[in-house]
């Protein structure tokens, strides 16, 4: 005991002593920040060099990715405005860092540290340099360089901690999603980043004399100099476009640029690709939150977005951006003549479900939906993608109108037995049946029941005598011929039966009409049953506390931002109870983008994986707002639970509670 | 090979079909129309064809009013090379041999190698077209037609007989062949199909002033009347049973 006190008090005896003689040992704590007193004409001659050779490596990266940007074909929609709401996300996503830290919290804030005090820095740098030919500006003893000399420090030492933060979890957590290569490049640029803070940092402990602080300022110089070229020749080289790309991506989700005269069929080839994509492809950097978020690429298929987007950069720097080389390898090869071929497949490009899950996630602005579409539209416009269910749907479209192939006369005989009134204008809404409403069994019952409910609330509606497909499928198959018959045929049959309000119960419906058919024409408004009900949920009969697990359909959701108004219905209808994945995460039923209508789907199938997560809350009920995802579901959840939950649509929820009286007698069919 | 698929336009398979207020033909009005599906196949089983050998054309040609250019567009669309319309508004009031002498008329000046067409139309269902057309050209003809094969001699086709039964047959050219639905997978439309053939030649040539009155002529067109008839058998048993097997070998003709 007393032996310990004895050792303490000489170990503070030591210290104390130390920081006596600071300055007779050469160590100097202080508030100030060392700098070399004097550089030579052979020191400063050397600098120059070396920042003449690093930066002459980088435009000799940087030159050919920038020529390849600007010769990337224009862009024929892109417009700068709305100005307002660029400038906002620019603030919001770059410079706070809104979607990195968001999306994944602890990375995310390592990452807006390392970018915030690279900002802190770039004053500190450019005196650090100018120091060197003797043209330094901002004086360490000064007021203003005390602060702003402290200041940094202070992001330094946050800088420090997080990219050795950022190192482990690279290098010893392994998320899958950062690939399965281990970058080495990224722990090079770490271990540079974390020389330069120590090294800016070291400058507190040095007196202005001597050799150490010339050592720390080279060595804080070299790493600059070896820094630089290593942005353009990595993926680091998002710290100079990814600003650039946020702040100019194309305005609105997931949209599908319209295609520019008569030889633009999509993306067949690097002739094809535009300026913007060109600037997204460069931007990646390689994160794999597209990849975390994918179902294609969680349930064993070949799609991996990150590898499509590195798939056209890498095109890009093989064979540029004016080339006729396809785009699309037929399927990928085991070995592959070209790198870019290992990357784009046919066959990845017809599994997305375009669930926009990575376009939601990319924090460098990168819009997958529109790059994959474009793909798909390459390969269906000029007749190369060859799929016996991809023929059947467009030729079922063509010839009938409906994805389902089935004859024009089916819904007539489902109106029939309904008894809905024909839409003559008389009626506030019209009712939007779409292909499930209209021909599937399930989608008719959550059609019968939706217009119970709009009976009950005494709204008038009728619904349109001859209706036919949206085109939605068509449209994200890349199939413009199919889409842009059908969204003619359906602006007018609106403007013919004066239709003023639409509702309903497709989210893919509403999507298309609201968004994709401006391209041919404007449309009435539009709006989902969600929101219809919604509005009027103070008249709705509220139903006892059965658990139901709401899951957000991806195009209601990250398409349309539409999260509370269903849940507003399902919290009439029961206690809402919140899936794993919701919300903006919500992961897809797998029907989307066309896929309901494909072949069987390689490895798991998305809808299982869902259900699973869905049955595994324990709910009695399913919610669903969508009747694409309600047709997954019924199989998916049979197949994967042995007592599983009921499944209703939102419409199904809140109908069964409305007195029978109010209810129409006989089946659906 | 120089391939002309002769291709009909017909009413839309789920269209409600109204008889005309004379009683002669159907009301044409609120009528969309489409390519007869067996010639869909004719058209697809040239082009495959084509794609083969690596070389030739393929010629399509359609009688009827202005609308039938809406499907000969189609068909340049699918891959055909050139269209010839065939003016004829009154398709209704020809019989047969009429339609078959217009055919002839237009495709003889082409002097194809082969000529295809759908073994039967879903309107009118008659199923001679195609033969009259080949007697009127002197051509050999093969009918019900479910693949087809270039030879070095001319053509080996497979036939659909009944029963499951196929006849495989060797042919020379020229000849036509009828081709029966289903024994290719038809492709669908491309936009920058459609684009091409906005570029492609579509002629038009008048229908000659009639020359030959109609053998058969249309008397009146009606929709199936349904009727049930029911009539009770009396006896005994013995002699109902009797009575019942009478009829269905002599009425109705099912033993």
């Amino acid at each position: 005991m007393v032996a310990g006190t004895l050792v303490a008090a000489a170990g503070t005896y030591q210290i104390a002593g130390l920081l006596l003689d600071r300055e007779h040992r050469g160590l100097n704590v202080s508030a100030t920040l060392a700098e070399p007193a004097h550089f030579s004409s052979l020191e400063s001659g050397l600098l120059v060099l070396c920042l003449v050779g690093s930066a002459t490596l980088f435009f000799r990266r940087f030159g050919p990715i920038l020529r390849n940007i600007l010769r990337s074909k224009k862009d024929a929609d892109f417009s700068l405005s709305p100005v307002g709401r660029r400038v906002w996300e620019f603030f919001s996503e770059v410079l706070c860092q809104s979607k990195v830290i968001r999306q994944r919290p602890l990375p995310g804030l390592a990452h807006a540290f390392v970018f915030w005090g690279f900002l802190a820095f770039a004053l500190v740098s450019l005196n650090h340099l100018a120091n060197g030919v003797g043209l330094g500006f901002l004086a360490p003893e000064s007021i203003v360089g005390r602060f702003y000399f402290l200041f940094a420090a202070a992001w330094a030492l946050l800088v420090a901690v997080s990219i050795a933060g950022l190192f482990i979890r690279r290098f010893f957590v392994r998320p899958i999603w950062l690939g399965e290569k281990l970058s080495y490049e990224s722990g090079w640029i770490a271990f540079l980043i974390f020389l330069l803070m120590v090294s800016y940092l070291g400058a507190f402990f040095v007196s202005d004399a001597g050799m150490a602080v010339k050592a720390l300022w080279w060595t804080h110089t070299l790493a600059l100099v070896v820094f630089l070229p290593l942005i353009p020749h990595t993926k680091h080289l998002h710290l100079v476009i990814s600003p650039v790309t946020v702040f100019l991506k194309r305005d609105g989700f997931s949209k599908i640029p319209p295609l520019a005269g008569d030889e633009d069929f999509g993306l067949v080839a690097g002739k094809d690709v535009t300026q913007l994509i060109s600037l997204q492809a460069y931007s990646c950097v390689e994160c794999g939150r597209c990849t975390e978020h994918c179902p294609a690429a969680n349930t064993g298929k070949v799609l991996n977005p990150k590898e499509i987007v590195l798939g056209v950069r890498s095109y890009l720097n093989e064979f540029g951006p004016s080339s006729e080389t396809p785009l699309l390898a037929e399927s990928r090869g085991a070995a592959p003549t070209d790198a870019h071929q290992r990357l784009l497949s046919m066959e990845a490009a017809f599994e997305c479900t375009t669930c926009g899950s990575c376009e939601y996630q990319c924090p460098v602005g990168i819009q997958h939906v529109p790059i994959i579409v474009g793909l798909r539209r390459g390969a269906t416009n000029t007749g190369a993608w060859e799929d016996d269910y991809g023929t059947k749907l467009f030729l079922a479209l063509e010839k009938h109108g409906n994805a389902l192939g089935l004859g024009a006369m089916e819904r007539d005989k489902f109106i029939q037995k309904q008894a809905f009134p024909i839409f003559d204008g008389t009626q506030e809404y019209c009712l939007w049946l779409g292909c499930m409403g209209g021909y599937d069994p399930k989608g008719r019952e959550i059609i019968a029941d939706f217009a119970r409910v709009m009976q009950y609330l005494g709204t008038t509606f009728g619904v349109l005598k001859k209706e036919k497909c949206t085109g939605d499928p068509a449209r994200r198959l890349g199939n413009d011929l199919v889409f842009q018959t059908l969204a003619e045929s359906g602006l007018k049959a609106f403007e013919t039966a004066k239709v003023q309000k639409i509702v309903a119960i497709c989210p893919h419906c509403v999507r298309t009409i609201a968004n994709d058919w401006r391209e041919f024409g404007v449309a009435p408004e539009i709006e989902h049953h969600s929101e219809f009900m919604a509005r009027h949920k103070d008249r709705l009969p509220k139903q006892g506390g059965e658990s139901i697990v709401y899951h957000d359909p991806c195009y209601l959701g990250r398409y349309q931002d539409v999260y509370e108004e269903p849940r507003a219905v399902v919290a009439l209808a029961g206690s809402l109870v919140e899936a794993p994945r919701s919300h903006e995460r919500s992961f897809c039923c797998g029907a989307g983008g066309g896929l309901a209508f494909l072949g069987e789907e390689q490895g798991e199938r998305v809808s299982h994986v869902r259900a699973k997560e869905l049955a595994g809350t324990g709910a009695e009920v399913v919610g669903t707002a969508c009747p694409f995802c309600n047709t997954m579901f019924r199989d998916a959840l049979t197949a994967v639970s042995e007592a599983p939950p009921q499944l209703l649509d939102i419409a199904q929820l809140t109908a069964r509670a409305i007195p029978a009286s109010q209810k129409e007698a006989g089946g659906v069919q | 090979m120089k391939i002309v698929v002769a291709i009909k336009q017909v009413p839309e398979r789920d269209a409600q079909v109204r008889v005309a207020a004379d009683g002669k033909w159907i009301d044409e009005s609120d009528l969309s129309y489409t390519i007869n599906e067996p010639d869909a196949y004719a058209l697809e089983e040239a082009l495959q064809l084509k794609e083969k050998s690596g070389a030739g054309e393929v010629v399509v040609v359609c009688a009827g009013p202005e609308r039938v250019q809406s499907t000969l567009r189609e068909a340049l669309a699918k891959g055909a090379d050139r269209a010839i319309h065939i003016e004829a508004d009154d398709l209704g009031s020809l019989d047969t041999l009429g339609v078959a002498q217009l055919l002839a008329d237009a495709v003889k000046a082409e002097s194809p190698d082969l000529i295809l067409t759908g073994l039967q139309s879903d309107d009118l269902g008659l199923g001679q077209t195609g033969v009259v057309l080949a007697e009127l050209l002197d051509i050999p003809h093969a009918t019900i037609i479910m693949h087809v094969e270039a030879t070095s001699a001319g053509l080996k086709v497979k036939r659909e007989l009944e029963d499951g039964w196929f006849q495989y047959v060797e042919m020379p050219l020229p000849a036509l062949l009828t081709i029966q639905s289903g024994g290719n997978k038809l492709r669908y439309a491309t936009l920058m199909g459609i684009k091409k053939a906005r570029t492609k030649e579509l002629k038009t040539v008048a229908a000659p002033a009639q020359v030959r009155a109609a053998a058969v002529t249309l008397e009146r067109v009606y929709l199936p009347e349904k009727q049930k008839k029911t009539e009770m058998l009396t006896g005994s048993p013995t002699e109902v049973a009797a009575k019942i097997v009478d009829k269905l070998k002599f009425e109705a003709r099912v033993i």
